[in-house]
């Protein structure tokens, strides 16, 4: 027989206490009141024999409780012999592997390995195993019928040379979607595979269990009642660890284009024990520039924004640099330089531009230039209208009917994904209106006002609208309107009414002509018509349909790793000689038809090379990622995790130790596994409870109180 | 005399003598007076039914009516059954006074029944008292543990009797035994030759007994000593073995009585053979008495020891008769 908890044996030692007590006891209870002792002396105690026998069954009754007390803590078990296959019950586990980028800490990985590799070689002969990495995404590195299908001699060394070639990525974690992977796993073997009885269900997870780490996929998810969780924490050798974070550019209406000094936002962790740190950029070859260093100072657990230092050349691409803490994973923010996107917005209608009663003039005040947009306003009649400014513009506005001729050419440009406001000036333009949809039975007439009307209903949650979602932006009741179209919108199917009036009247409704999308305005916003171009609504209502044409897709300069970049025909993208350049050189066709690219796994910076031009974007690790503070094991029970056990291994013992510290655990974790299945401390805890009775009331049946004189 | 202390020591056992009044039924009387007159009273009628025959109601208190004495202290009773007329000698030519001194110290608290020492002592005390006061003496009461604690001077008066019944029935608190302080003091206070009764339990070291004992012989006093032990201390005849705690001292000792008791009844008749010796070398009239023995009997013994001491003083002041050689 062996004993999980040793120590627990030395409580026999303390069965001497009563035998001790037992032997020196002489004092009676009895006491009488005498008037004088002068003619009396102390007598020595004598037991008399029936008392003697009594009381020494008592004190074995005793020191048999005590001596099961400490039995039963010491958690005895019957140890397996090795050759004995038949008592193990068989296991099924699945080892998640953290690879996510903060995996990548000074000595963290091998740790990592050499764990992994720990539990691979404990696993019997009987057990199924399954290999999974996990960053933000879960891959399947070895299945349970690929482990059952190997030979039992080489699984171990196939999955350990499998490990060998894994590595830590730059993706953040996704924590709970790996959990529920593993836990679908093997609830999904454990249904094919209904033969094979398995005693135990168990998670082995190697992480550094960063607070970072995503657990939104537990909250949905019922963790299976008898499925552990075993923990095998990895922690760095060094508590410092300071991020960088890009701060979105204040000053996006500065008139000059890479005036701007990108603002950063420092990081320090919680336990750091550096609070001082130094920021600068670095050169193409990595090397500090010398451009200036700006010293920051972050106390622990806090955050600190500041500007980045002065840059020789602010147009180009750069690697901002920080130095100071214990891990550097994190310490380069890419920084691609903000573009200019020159827009040409097509105005279709017989207003001139310095006509203030007409709609050109408040489109013309409303889109300037800034320093992310050079938008250039192209004012046509219907009369001048011609193929080529209806095929180079990014957004068409057409305040006037179109006329039949050109009804084709705004149909292939709606067809083609892109974006066109149309304003009703009239009830007839509602012609226009059905030529594009091709819906011939729509009818219009003029509102009848009383006085002016309002907006009511307005969807915030639709894109083009989310802008004004805010309660302080979302107040639309004090334009009022003259004059308005009437539609019955039951009469568009597939019309979706983006604003109404109080007289419950689409105000702004929208339809999908193939890929592309006529936004219909029912009243104009010049002054006859309404007082829109004069709200403090009338810009940013243009700038959102501008964004809703998705003229600004693909066109930001800063992803994270792991991001889909979305590859727009808005901007010539599509061309099938579309390439993209990674940080580390390699090239990526992207095939056509292709809407996103999604080979985001690097930082750095990426490159977009098509004949229309080169497009740059900067990747980096995502914000949450750098948070590696480690996170409780509170939070996964919190979430439903049950049956979690937790052992820490310090990536400062990555030394020839590990290797022996990793036997004794996994025997000691072993030897719980078979203590846990034979629970022999119940059937000790059940006995003791017996003999507790048996001496409560032998006890209570010797000290009934004798008959005694008295002696007063 | 060990002899009698034998007896007396064999004679303390729970027994009623027929006629004799069974203590524990007087002491449920809760007055000290009443529970006084009715041991005198019922001693007076029993004393005619005495089983100690031979004894004689002419002891020497009486002496013959001769012409000239006051008639008030003829005994009429006495007439009535010897047609002869008697002056009651006490009556007329004792005015005696006496002092009761009892002890109310911490040991005389213990009692094994269903009353104290101290309460045995004290209905003692007033039987005595109402004997000697009806009798025309004067009885004065002093207590005392290790100092005088009450004092009553001796006095026959109306409504004196009463005042020493209660005091006879207050309640002792009592601390340690010394006989020594408030016995000397007594002693000192004391001008005139009188009657000392000494009620205590003695448990006292023996070898201060016979100095304290002194102080009230210096001054001529008669004196006699009523020693009043509970059938307890007497034999000892507790069966179990028990932590003993001394009443005075506080002090504990574990005892089993089935080792201790011989040595004990030893050591105790020892104490008590010497005590005897000790007052009959002070020529004090001893008494030992177990507090369950009858009044009466007690009341009885000190008339006796009056008879024997009047005879002595008639036989000492007989004239001598001279030889003629």
């Amino acid at each position: 027989m062996s004993f999980l908890y040793p120590l627990f044996l030395a409580g026999i030692a303390a069965v001497s206490l009563p035998i001790i007590l037992h032997m020196i006891r002489r004092q009676t209870r009895k006491r009488v009141t005498f008037s004088s002792l002068m003619f009396l002396r102390t007598t020595v105690p004598r037991f008399k024999n029936r008392s003697r026998l009594e009381n020494v069954l008592l004190l074995i009754l005793r020191c048999i409780i005590l001596c099961l007390l400490a039995f039963a803590f010491s958690r005895p078990f019957f140890p397996r012999e090795n050759g004995d296959k038949q008592v193990a019950p068989a296991r099924r586990i699945v080892l998640l592997i953290d690879t996510s980028a903060s995996m990548r800490r000074t000595g963290m990985w091998a740790q990592a390995i050499s764990e992994a590799e720990s539990v691979l070689k404990d696993a019997k002969p009987t057990d199924r195993l399954c290999v999974k990495r996990f960053d933000q995404g879960t891959e399947t590195l070895i299945g349970f019928e690929q482990w059952e299908s190997m030979e039992s001699g080489r699984r171990t060394d196939v999955a350990v040379e499998q490990l060998s070639d894994l590595s830590p990525g730059w993706a953040s974690t996704d924590l709970g979607g790996a959990l529920v992977s593993a836990a679908e796993a093997i609830e999904e073997d454990e249904v094919n595979d209904e033969q094979q009885k398995f005693g135990t269900h168990q998670i082995v997870l190697i992480s550094d269990l960063q607070k970072g780490s995503s657990l939104e996929a537990l909250q949905a998810f019922e963790w299976p009642e008898a499925l552990e969780l075993d923990v095998k924490l990895i922690t760095a050798a060094g508590s410092t660890n300071a991020a960088l974070q890009l701060i979105a550019s204040r000053d996006h209406l500065a008139r000059t284009a890479g005036d701007e000094l990108p603002s950063v936002r420092i990081t320090n962790s919680p336990d750091a024990a550096v609070e001082r740190f130094s920021l600068s950029w670095a050169g193409e070859d990595s090397e500090e520039t010398s451009d200036r260093k700006t010293e920051v100072y972050v106390p622990a657990g806090h955050s600190v924004v500041v500007r980045a230092p002065q840059r020789t050349d602010s147009s180009t691409p750069g690697k901002l640099v920080l130095t100071g803490d214990d891990h550097d994973f994190d310490n380069a923010l890419y920084i691609a330089p903000s573009l200019t996107h020159k827009v040409n917005i097509l105005f279709m209608g017989s207003d001139k531009a310095d006509d203030s009663e007409g709609m050109l003039y408040y489109v013309q005040h409303a889109f300037r230039p800034t320093g992310m947009l050079d938008p250039g306003i192209i004012s046509r009649s219907v009369e001048n209208l011609t193929d080529e400014d209806v095929t180079t513009a990014h957004l068409i506005i057409a305040a006037d009917t179109i006329a039949p001729g050109q009804i084709d050419s705004v149909r292939r440009y709606l067809e083609a994904g892109r974006t066109v406001l149309f304003v009703m000036k009239s009830s007839d333009s509602i012609k226009t209106v059905a030529a594009l949809t091709g819906i011939e039975t729509i009818n219009s007439q003029e509102a009848e006002v009383d006085t002016y009307a309002m907006l009511n209903r307005i969807e915030y949650k639709h894109p083009l609208l989310a802008a004004f979602s805010e309660p302080r932006f979302g107040d639309f009741t004090k334009i009022h309107f003259w004059e308005y179209r009437k539609i019955n919108i039951d009469d568009l199917p597939g019309a979706e009414v983006l604003i109404w009036f109080d007289s419950n009247d689409p105000t702004l409704f929208e339809l999908h002509v193939a890929k592309g999308s006529l936004l219909v305005l029912t009243s104009g916003w010049h002054p006859s018509d309404s007082q829109l171009a004069l709200s403090s609504k009338f810009v940013p209502l243009l700038y959102s349909i501008l964004e809703y044409s998705g003229i600004f897709a693909n066109r930001q300069p800063q992803y994270f790793v792991g991001d889909n970049i979305p590859i727009s025909p808005s901007t010539g993208l599509e061309s099938p000689n579309l390439e993209i350049n990674k940080p580390d050189n390699t090239v990526v066709p992207v095939e056509v038809g292709e809407e996103s690219f999604t080979q985001t796994d690097l930082p750095g910076i990426y490159t977009i090379k098509s004949p229309a031009g080169d497009h740059i974007f900067a990747l980096n690790i995502p914000a949450k990622e750098c948070r590696t503070e480690v996170m409780p094991i509170e939070d996964l029970e919190m979430l439903g995790v049950s049956h979690v056990q937790h052992s820490g291994v310090s990536a400062e013992l990555a030394d020839s130790s590990i290797g022996s510290r990793s036997i004794q655990m996994s025997r000691l974790r072993s030897f719980t596994e078979l203590e846990s299945e034979q629970q022999i401390w119940r059937l000790i805890l059940i006995v003791l409870l017996a003999v507790s009775f048996i001496e409560i009331a032998l006890a209570g049946w010797l000290t009934r109180p004798p008959s005694n004189l008295q002696g007063e | 005399m060990t002899d009698k202390a034998a007896q007396s020591s064999s004679k303390v056992t729970t027994n009623r003598a027929e006629g004799l009044i069974d203590p524990i039924s007087l002491m449920k009387i809760k007055s000290m007076e009443l529970r006084a007159k009715v041991i005198v009273e019922g001693f007076w009628k029993g004393i005619h039914r005495s089983p100690y025959h031979g004894f004689s109601v002419e002891f020497t208190e009486y002496r013959q009516y001769s012409l000239g004495d006051d008639p008030r202290y003829i005994d009429w009773r006495l007439y009535a059954r010897s047609d002869r007329y008697y002056i009651k000698k006490f009556e007329d030519e004792t005015n005696l006074r006496c002092h009761l001194l009892i002890d109310h110290s911490r040991s005389m608290g213990y009692g094994s029944g269903s009353y104290s020492k101290s309460q045995y002592a004290g209905t003692l005390a007033a039987t005595l008292a109402y004997f000697l006061y009806t009798q025309g003496d004067a009885v004065g009461l002093a207590t005392f543990d290790d100092q005088i604690r009450q004092y009553m001077f001796p006095r026959n008066r109306p409504g004196y009797l009463r005042r020493l019944m209660v005091a006879l029935e207050a309640a002792p608190e009592g601390n340690s035994t010394k006989l020594g302080p408030p016995l000397q003091h007594i002693g000192e206070m004391l001008t005139k030759k009188g009657l000392i009764i000494l009620i205590s339990d003695l448990l006292t070291s023996i070898d201060r007994l016979e100095p304290e004992l002194g102080y009230l012989c210096t001054g001529g006093h008669d004196l006699v000593v009523f020693h009043i032990l509970d059938p307890a201390e007497l034999n000892f005849d507790f069966e179990s073995p028990a932590l003993f705690q001394d009443m005075e001292t506080q002090r504990n000792m574990y005892v089993d009585p089935s080792d201790a008791q011989i040595s004990y009844r030893r050591m105790l008749q020892k104490h008590l053979a010497r005590t005897e010796t000790i007052c009959r070398n002070l020529g004090i009239d001893y008494h030992l008495f177990a507090t369950d023995r009858p009044f009466d009997l007690a009341l009885l013994d000190f008339l006796q020891d009056r008879m024997r001491h009047r005879k002595r003083i008639r036989h000492r002041s007989r004239p001598k008769t001279r030889r003629t050689i």
